[in-house]
């Protein structure tokens, strides 16, 4: 693997390396690959369930289906395309989202203003495995929104909220409540692209 | 390019953020699967968003959580293995029982005949079936898959064609977008060859939704009908 030529190659790039390496043996059905990937994600991934699904055992659950259905596709990941660690993450969020839709949690497993909020900073054991380059800019992005529609998107990120339930929370009519997040998410693409 | 490409890219958005139920969701996974454009869309939001991931703090699973997914996955072969099993599988029915074999007697012999070359996994092998209630009525779609054929019968012997609509069953993933399994055809069992990267999506437990669509089932350009029943495949 030598996705970094450069000489200053450093340990996050090192990590990323290792990582993706796995994903590829997995996609090509190495067993071994899984268990290196979810000793080095899982901690991360299960951080990210419990967030969207507020409950251990409905994330464990959670991050079980991940690592399963990690195994039955790893061959989607396309190293030209994705960073692993991001690509993961939205996948584990995907799976815990999938299980709010699926009807196997309650609907609003995390209530819509617990999920606007500012995640606990706590630190992360794999930090290294963090794209820290991309970060800021969907930071600063989403700082250029109105509060309402920041914490409406947010909301919908980090607690998988559906405009009906964002709407009902807020109380305001669900046309009202699609309208600002679809003004915000307009807002939010420009502002994306300026950064590209 | 300032503008967003309504509906196409704010659709994807909502659909990569989880705004969207019912219909709406369907309809974007379908979209997601059937056009490229729409699912670069999507994978383009889930990239631009990922990065607020990295702001959720970590967390430790139960400590036996890997022997669980070790387990579990003992029991899911991965795609290349599922893809072998059935060629050998395919192979030894071809030389026991010839492709014209009735489906019932091949399900039944599958049962009941010890396999060669044993031990082969038992999800691959084990028909699934599902029932599919429609609407408020006593009719039921009965969808049978044989992994080990890739194939699948579809059973609306008891529905009536209505003459201006077509009904499109779904199998909807545990992730990504719905796949079509093809229009019903009222009144007829038909069977069908399943390509096997999306037989491989199928196990017990797996969803099935079924739209109403047009003759001859959602245009390429349409967005899908809406939904009239659902169910899920289990082992027999």
């Amino acid at each position: 693997m030598s996705s970094q030529t450069d000489s200053t190659a450093d340990q996050p790039a090192q990590a990323r390396a290792r990582l993706t390496d796995a994903m590829v043996r997995l996609g090509n059905g190495d067993r071994a690959a899984l268990e290196q990937i979810y000793r080095a994600t899982n901690v991360k991934l299960f951080g990210i369930c419990l967030r969207i699904l507020g409950n251990r055992k409905e994330a464990e659950d959670a991050l079980q289906d991940v690592y399963v259905n990690l195994w039955r596709r790893a061959d989607r990941f396309d190293p030209q395309r994705a960073s692993p660690i991001s690509w993961l993450a939205t996948f584990a969020r995907n799976c815990a989202v999938d299980r709010l839709r699926t009807g196997k949690v309650r609907a609003g497993a995390v209530p819509v203003e617990a999920a606007a909020e500012l995640p606990d900073a706590e630190p992360l054991a794999d930090e290294l495995l963090i794209d820290a380059e991309r970060a800021e800019r969907v930071h600063t992005c989403l700082d250029t929104l109105d509060g309402k529609t920041r914490d409406a998107i947010r909301s919908a990120f980090f607690g998988g909220h559906t405009y009906a339930e964002l709407a009902d929370a807020q109380e305001v009519p669900l046309g009202t409540m699609k309208s600002w997040i679809r003004r915000g998410l307009t807002k939010l693409k420009t502002c994306l692209e300026k950064g590209e | 390019m300032t503008d967003l490409d309504r509906p196409r890219d704010m659709l994807a958005a909502e659909y990569a953020l989880g705004l969207l139920e019912g219909e709406d969701l369907l309809m974007a996974r379908a979209r997601a699967a059937r056009e490229p454009e729409f699912a670069d869309a999507v994978t383009y939001w889930e990239t631009k968003l990922a990065p607020l991931l990295d702001d959720i703090g970590g967390a430790e699973p139960a400590p036996d959580l890997w022997q669980r997914i070790a387990a579990a996955i003992d029991e899911t072969p991965s795609s290349g293995e599922i893809i072998d099993l059935r060629k050998r599988l395919r192979y030894w029915k071809f030389a026991s029982f010839g492709a014209a074999a009735a489906a019932v007697a091949v399900f039944a012999l599958v049962l009941m005949q010890p396999l060669p070359n044993a031990p082969i996994p038992q999800p691959a092998e084990a028909p699934m079936v599902a029932n599919i209630p429609i609407g408020d009525t006593d009719l039921r779609l009965a969808v049978t898959y044989l992994p080990d054929r890739d194939e699948m019968l579809v059973s609306a012997s008891g529905l009536t064609a209505d003459g201006v609509h077509d009904h499109e069953l779904w199998l909807v993933p545990d992730e990504g977008a719905l796949r079509s399994l093809g229009v019903v055809k009222p009144g007829e069992e038909i069977r069908m060859a399943l390509d096997p990267d999306l037989a491989a999506l199928i196990h017990d437990g797996s969803q099935m939704v079924l739209t109403r669509e047009p003759i001859g089932g959602k245009p390429g350009d349409a967005e899908a009908g809406p939904v009239v029943a659902e169910g899920a495949f289990a082992t027999t």
